[in-house]
């Protein structure tokens, strides 16, 4: 698979936060999931790769070119969704499409108008106006209307209601349809991801923890149950983490054959996105 | 591309445009007949531009600083040069407007002795309107416009003590001349000349202050 996005050795140091040397690759075709709790770079990564902050050192490709020298045929491929907006509130919608529109030379008014059709936006409407969950929609509509190859969303779901972040799980679904498009979404409510991601990638601190497929990922690792007796200096260097209570331990495992190997009478079960990243995260 | 950064400019400005619109026509008669010097068509053009920019320009500075457009614009491939160079092209429209609505304003109040401007006086009063611009997109770009808002107020009051320190100036009968060994034809063009360039040189130093910021 061709890498849409190639992330080298990637610095940004900004007053109390600093990306340390990220590396990542994004495979065309894949919707990659970002995850790390809050504070942990996801958003200045995704800042830094679009170039609204301008890196320290490193080397950003997106369908193979610098961004830095190609600004204006990437930006072109690339749709984007930020995590506030950044809108002009006071513009109505049609005011924002106005000058959002002409910068792309693939903009197609048919596409825009599908979208604010299916998602009821009104074009007089001003933008102060609409509901945290409109403007994301109206994002998506913008981001979405001049066929792009790559989506990039920076915590899109984040503070939307469950039946709103379902209907744009199914737009990137819709979006995925196409061949060559791929989506690199970041996100702290990684439940979003069970459904739809195919690659996850984990950071932590301004670190990359790792960046691998979400089943390899899911096979990989396990959440294991069982009685605190099991528990002892030897088996407890086999979690990630691990959490004990009067009735027994919960905890995440890498090394599932050695514990079935040498932890009999435990509970085996399949973790999910947000167990594993839970532990990783605890671990640094 | 840049026209579209332009029209942004003048959306995010509209609530005053109307109103700037009727100053521009109605500001320079009125200046004019509350001026009583000579040279008081040109104070009047002056004072009317400098005001109108001023209070455009301090709206959509207002605006960018609330709602971080920009962030989003940079996002698209309209790129971060192209948004610093609309800030300038904003300035040489309102200028351009502004001087056609004074033509406006001179057919209007003919009566009261308000004339049309020779090339050179249009020069002069853009070679002006260059230096403050040339100085305050710069600054405002590095400090941003909640901390060089107090510092530009100055424009604002303009239209209070310009004609102050003009009549000042006439009445101390300075003559500051420089004769540069040029036909005339070609002299009355030097300040449009001065401007440009200092446009140009303003506008590399924005665009270099603005390819370092964190959006």
């Amino acid at each position: 698979m061709t890498a849409v996005l190639d992330v080298k050795n990637l610095k940004k140091e900004l007053d109390t936060f600093s990306l340390d040397k990220v590396d990542f690759l994004l495979k065309e075709g894949c919707i990659t999931g970002f995850i790390g709790i809050n504070g942990s770079g996801k958003t200045t990564t995704i800042k830094t790769i679009l170039g609204l902050y301008p890196k320290n050192e490193g080397s950003i490709k997106f369908f193979g070119k610098e961004i830095e020298k190609n600004e204006y045929i990437v930006k072109n491929r690339i749709g984007v969704v930020l995590d506030e907006g950044y809108f002009y509130e006071e513009m109505t919608l049609k005011e924002m499409k106005s000058i959002i529109a002409p910068a792309y030379t693939n903009w197609d008014e048919s596409v825009f108008l599908k979208y604010i059709n299916r998602f009821n936006l009104k074009l007089n409407q001003k933008i102060a106006t609409l509901s945290k969950g409109m403007r994301m929609k109206f994002a998506i509509t913008l981001a979405l209307s001049h066929h792009a190859d790559l989506l990039i969303m920076d915590e899109p779901t984040s503070g939307l209601d469950p039946l709103i972040r379902n209907e744009l799980m199914e737009i990137l679904l819709d979006f995925m349809e196409e061949d060559g498009k791929s989506v690199f979404f970041s996100t702290h409510i990684t439940s979003d991801l069970d459904k739809i991601a195919d690659m996850l990638i984990l950071i932590d601190k301004g670190r990359i923890i790792f960046n691998e497929s979400k089943d390899e990922l899911l096979d990989r690792h396990a959440l294991v149950k069982g009685d605190n007796s099991l528990i002892n200096e030897h088996t407890r260097r086999l979690f990630l983490s691990l959490r004990q209570t009067a009735v027994g331990f919960e905890g995440i495992t890498d090394k599932l054959d050695v514990v079935r190997e040498q932890m009999n009478d435990c509970l085996i079960e399949r973790p999910s996105i947000e167990n594993i990243m839970l532990a990783y995260v605890k671990e640094g | 591309m840049l026209f579209h950064l332009v029209k942004k400019d003048f959306i995010l400005a509209k609530k005053y445009l109307l109103f700037m619109l009727i100053f521009a026509v109605i500001g320079p008669i009125f200046i004019y007949s509350k001026l009583g010097f000579d040279n008081g068509s040109f104070t009047s053009f002056l004072i009317t531009v400098l005001f109108t920019e001023y209070i455009l320009f301090n709206m959509v500075s207002m605006q960018e600083d609330k709602y971080r457009g920009s962030a989003l614009l940079c996002t698209t491939p309209h790129t971060r040069n192209g948004v610093i160079k609309a800030k300038y092209l904003f300035i040489l429209v309102i200028f351009i407007g502004c001087f056609l609505l004074f033509n406006l304003a001179v057919a209007i109040g003919f009566s009261t002795g308000l004339a049309r401007l020779n090339i050179y006086s249009i020069g002069i009063a853009l070679l002006i309107i260059s230096v403050f611009f040339g100085i305050l997109i710069p600054i405002q770009t590095k400090f941003g416009y909640e901390k060089t808002k107090y510092i530009f107020f100055i424009l604002f009051l303009t239209p209070f003590i310009l004609p102050t320190i003009i009549e000042w100036y006439q009445s101390m009968n300075f003559n500051i001349n420089f004769q540069l060994p040029l036909p005339q034809t070609v002299m009355v063009w030097v300040p449009f000349v001065i401007s440009i360039f200092i446009i140009l040189i303003s506008m590399i130093i924005s665009i270099q202050i603005f390819s370092k910021k964190n959006l």
